[in-house]
């Protein structure tokens, strides 16, 4: 194998490996400017980017492309670690997007911090565990790729290491991570156990016709559990609150917007194949006749989590009074959307999963982002701190306004749009998977009663009396600062320009995900 | 052909856009934007060929119709498909009206008046949106987008407990909406329409079992009920009327209450023949308590403006029943009465937004004789009062009694129970004026000026309105009877 052909396929790993070593390199060469480094941390996530979206088959982009056309969506191998699936590549690009808003947005961080460098770098080595997962056709290096990920977030969540607050919920991160990482280790050798290899796509082969049903039961069952940690499933979600909430605005942004999506699209990997592969052979397997029913078990047990999720999500979410706590809840919530798509494992399901994941990079993403900004404006953590906001910032008001209605599902909006599709997909598979869809519908309905009533705080109520001033020095882009606020103004655009005219990048992932329900079963 | 109706639909967006940053001039980008939309309707009107003048486009039945691809995803295929029937026309001159009077009628309004205006107009885009939509995902998206400037119009230039109704009104009406895309979305996949165009839907839905169908047209029926509203789904509406500003009263009871009729006839009732058939008696059972309790319950009102938005509920009701009879009589009663009462209930919002303003109350039993001080509102509220009551050669009366004469054709004696409510209507209007506009003045303040001309001009035209179609009510008979569904079956 020459290095060409192996260097290739990863540029945009190496890319954010090379900006990574050169934001250290800057450290030590004692250039800390924060603007500086967010510069070069938007570099790199930008050609890693254009390179991912050439590879694509972007048509513009396509000098950027690195990847041979015949590698991507060929047909599965059972001995390889890694795979080019479009879907991957879209997932790829789902997480450099978000690197780099929230790489941009961070250029407007009170300049003089001394973790600057480390912040930036551990975002971009984090981003690259992402990438990583988005190719993984093995068991053993999707669990080490997201290890990456998990150590990476650990410290990024301790940035602010003299606050109690932030050590505590890093503190938490990490214990949580270890459980979750020992469940899907312990799962994963139990399926070897089980198969004798660690490739999913031989997993997947194999699912129908080995002969241990007690021992694979188990071994998924960890793996569920391993991963749902990740993924913040109810009733393994307690630790994300107060993680998102202890941790800086901007770093929340980050893994509530992202991170999660990993550990969702280690759940496509590891469980579609099965699940599919048992659904379609159904009467011939060795467990449809016998006394576990495989398929049908991973089924149920998804499809509970993905409703359970959801509805507890959105009721805690009902009850907090601080803003960023309502948003971790919410993002719980929207967890349990996600799941209904790896449940119904259609390609018209798994292309609403993408696109509701999409979504919630933008929507949730962009929320926290507006929290960093109007937390450096000094404003308080409550809710009802934000009082007369939207009047007194009519711009920033109708940016997190819009975040907001795209979360509840209003139309015009991304948030409709994906779960438009998400549901009609469920309404489509027919059969019992018409639940999913009523169970995602009332919860988005009562979702919009939380969302609603900060809309009403920000525009509704008055203001209280002159709050107190800005604790940063005033930044440019009324207080906001540049970065953030181009983010932030990109994010909005967003939210709308998808939300009226979705068929580029529906028919993206639509054509991407049917590749992948091919390939995977 | 020339696509006339995005160029409504982007004459309204342009003049919303352009009022929300006008600043001070945004009445008069809002007003310009109005008189354009209301020539445009004019000449649609002009225009529109009747049935059955055209058969071609992708629907048959409809004029001006236009579609573009939208989502296609092979298993989910939505279009951009918009047409007009005479009933689409019939509620498009209602918005177009009832928004060039609400835009004059607010001209003095000092608070924020770049985003009221823009909101106002972003209300009746969503509005026509509905009207003019023909596919089932466009539908229900111009039907969200009118809750949310609505929910802004109440709950920042609404009464004092404004935020309490905004989001009361907000939550029951997208919970309503979302059972309602259950429906929809069953009904597509359910019937395996090739697209979520009217055509093929209506096509695929008359294929359906009748189990499915009535479970579907139950989904369908709640979303639309809840907007209409019907009892017990009702208690938003009294709230939301009282603390919105009058500017939203008028838009809330004239137009959005409309889109659940309108609704219930496009996408219910004509895709589900048979669903409807089975549900129809539970309809009757809605439409008569509807009727009864909004009567009723209006007899207890003292503050004028519940009371005028509870007979609201009981006018709602006889359109539902005239729905429900199934007859094309019956429809053409519901369009009717649907016109109707959007003009008269629109004028009676502003008679008590004025009351309000000029005595600084609303509480009917607090004042009397106001019509020396003030006779040209103690006029608009008369003239408000006799035609919500239904009285000849004013435009309820063609309305009502086209809709009792399809009920006494579809369920014969039954017919007295709305007879007999109409005599409480009559009623409950003819106590509130005497009490009010006659007898010895009270609760008069010093200085009180009657209706500064721009809120006499916005009642004036809707006044207007009344007596002209009450007198040559052919004019809207012709335009509803030239449309395929007003001669059951559709297209």
């Amino acid at each position: 194998m020459d290095a060409s052909s192996f260097i290739g396929p990863f540029v945009p790993e190496l890319l954010l490996l090379g900006a990574a070593l050169l934001i250290f390199l800057l450290d030590v060469l004692g250039i800390r400017r924060n603007e500086t480094l967010s510069t070069v941390a938007v570099a790199g996530t930008t050609l890693a980017l254009l390179s991912v979206l050439g590879d694509l088959g972007f048509a513009p982009l396509s000098v950027f492309a690195t990847l041979p056309a015949n590698v991507i969506d060929a047909a599965p191998s059972t001995t390889g670690l890694y795979a080019f699936t479009s879907l991957g590549l879209i997932f790829q690009g789902i997480f450099l997007l978000s690197a780099l808003l929230v790489s941009l947005a961070s250029a407007s961080r009170p300049s003089g911090e001394k973790g600057a460098p480390i912040f930036y770098g551990l975002l971009l080595l984090a981003t690259v565990g992402m990438l990583l997962v988005a190719v993984a056709t093995d068991l053993i290096f999707l669990l080490l790729a997201i290890e990456v990920t998990s150590i990476a977030t650990y410290l990024l969540v301790a940035y602010h290491r003299r606050e109690a607050r932030s050590l505590e919920a890093a503190m938490k991160f990490f214990i949580i991570g270890a459980l979750s990482t020992v469940l899907s280790f312990y799962g994963a050798s139990l399926l070897f156990g089980a198969y004798g290899t660690t490739n999913l796509v031989a997993i997947g082969h194999a699912t129908g016709a080995v002969g241990y049903p007690v021992l694979v039961l188990l071994g998924y069952g960890f793996l569920v559990a391993g991963l749902a940690f990740k993924v913040t499933l109810v009733p393994f979600h307690a630790w994300a609150v107060d993680v998102y909430d202890g941790a800086p605005s901007d770093v929340s942004a980050f893994l509530a917007g992202v991170t999660k999506k990993i550990g969702l699209f280690a759940y496509f990997l590891v469980f579609l194949g099965p699940v599919l592969y048992l659904r379609t052979v159904g009467g011939s397997s060795p467990f449809a006749g016998g006394p576990i029913d495989l398929g049908g078990t991973l089924t149920i047990t998804l499809a509970v989590l993905a409703v359970v999720t959801m509805t507890v999500g959105n009721l805690l979410a009902l009850l907090q009074k601080e803003m960023k706590r309502m948003l971790a809840y919410s993002s719980i919530s929207q967890a349990g959307y996600m799941l209904i798509g790896v449940t119904i494992g259609t390609a018209p399901a798994i292309t609403g999963a993408t696109m509701q994941i999409f979504a919630h990079v933008l929507m949730k993403g962009g929320a926290f982002l507006v929290v960093a900004g109007v937390g450096a404006l000094g404003v308080g953590p409550l809710i009802d701190d934000w009082k007369g906001l939207g009047t007194r910032r009519p711009l920033l008001g109708a940016a997190f306004a819009l975040m907001l209605l795209s979360l509840a599902g209003v139309p015009l909006t991304v948030g409709f749009v994906s779960k438009f599709v998400l549901f009609s997909a469920a309404v489509q598979a027919q059969g019992y998977y018409i639940w999913l869809a009523v169970a995602g519908l009332l919860n988005s309905a009562l979702s919009v009663f939380y969302y609603a009533r900060v809309l009403k705080v920000m525009f509704f109520d008055t203001a209280p009396a002159p709050s107190t001033p800005p604790v940063t020095d005033a930044l440019p882009a009324g207080g906001l600062g540049y970065g953030r606020a181009i983010a932030i103004g990109f994010i909005a655009v967003t939210i709308v320009a998808v939300g009226v005219y979705p068929q580029p990048i529906l028919g993206a992932i639509q054509s991407a995900a049917q590749h992948f329900v091919v390939v995977g079963a | 052909m020339f696509p006339v109706l995005s160029l409504v639909l982007a004459t309204l967006l342009l003049g919303t856009v352009v009022t929300f940053v006008a600043g001070r001039y945004a009445r008069w980008v809002a007003l310009a934007t109005s008189i354009v939309f209301l020539a445009e309707t004019a000449a649609l009107i002009w225009q529109y060929p009747g049935w059955p003048g055209y058969t071609s486009g992708a629907v048959p039945g409809f004029a001006f119709q236009e579609s573009y691809a939208w989502i296609h995803l092979g298993w989910l295929q939505v279009n951009y498909t918009v047409g007009v029937d005479g009933i689409s026309l019939v509620l498009i001159l209602l918005t177009a009206v009832l928004q060039i009077a609400t835009v004059v009628y607010s001209w003095e309004e000092t608070r924020r008046p770049g985003p009221w205006f823009g909101l106002v107009l972003l209300t009746c885009l969503g509005c026509v949106g509905v009207f003019v939509a023909l596919d089932i995902l466009l539908f229900f998206l111009f039907w969200e987008a009118v809750l949310v400037p609505m929910f802004f119009l109440i709950g920042y230039w609404g009464g004092p407990r404004r935020r309490y109704a905004s989001l009361k009104f907000f939550v029951y009406t997208h919970v309503a909406s979302i059972v309602m895309l259950v429906g929809l979305l069953g009904l597509v996949f359910y019937s395996g329409a090739t697209s979520f165009d009217y055509s093929s839907v209506y096509l695929a839905g008359h294929g359906l079992m009748t189990v499915t169908q009535t479970f579907l047209f139950l989904a369908l029926f709640f979303g639309f009920g809840v907007k209409f509203p019907v009892v017990p789904f009702h208690t938003w509406l009294p709230d939301a009327h009282v603390e919105a500003p009058t500017g939203g009263s008028v838009l809330l009871a004239g137009l959005l209450l409309k889109l659940g009729g309108y609704g219930l006839i496009r996408w219910a009732v004509l895709i589900l023949p048979l669903g409807f058939h089975e549900a129809q008696p539970v309809l009757f059972v809605i439409a008569f308590a509807t009727i009864a309790w909004g009567s009723i319950v209006s007899l207890a009102q003292r503050d004028l403006k519940r009371l005028v938005a509870f007979s609201s509920i009981n006018h709602m009701g006889i359109v539902l029943l005239a729905i429900a009879l199934g007859s094309s009589l019956g429809l053409l009663a519901a369009v009717l009465l649907m016109f109707a009462h959007g003009v008269v209930s629109a004028l009676l919002f502003m008679v008590s937004g004025s009351v309000h303003h000029t005595y600084g109350t609303r509480d009917i039993p607090s004042l009397g004789g106001i019509t020396p001080s003030t006779p040209v509102l103690a006029t608009m509220t008369m003239v408000g009062s006799l035609a919500s009551l239904g009285l000849p050669w004013l435009i309820s009366f063609p309305a009502e009694f086209t809709a009792l004469l399809a009920t006494w054709d579809g369920l014969a004696y039954w017919v007295l129970l709305p007879l007999g409510i109409l005599v409480v209507t009559a009623a409950f209007y003819i106590w509130m004026m005497q009490r009010m506009l006659f007898g010895p003045p009270r609760g008069i303040p010093e200085t009180v000026h009657d209706l500064p001309w721009f809120e006499a001009a916005g009642m004036g035209l809707l006044v207007a309105l009344t007596i002209v179609l009450g007198v040559l009510p052919f004019l809207l008979v012709n335009l509803i009877t030239s449309s395929p569904i007003a001669g059951f079956p559709g297209p």
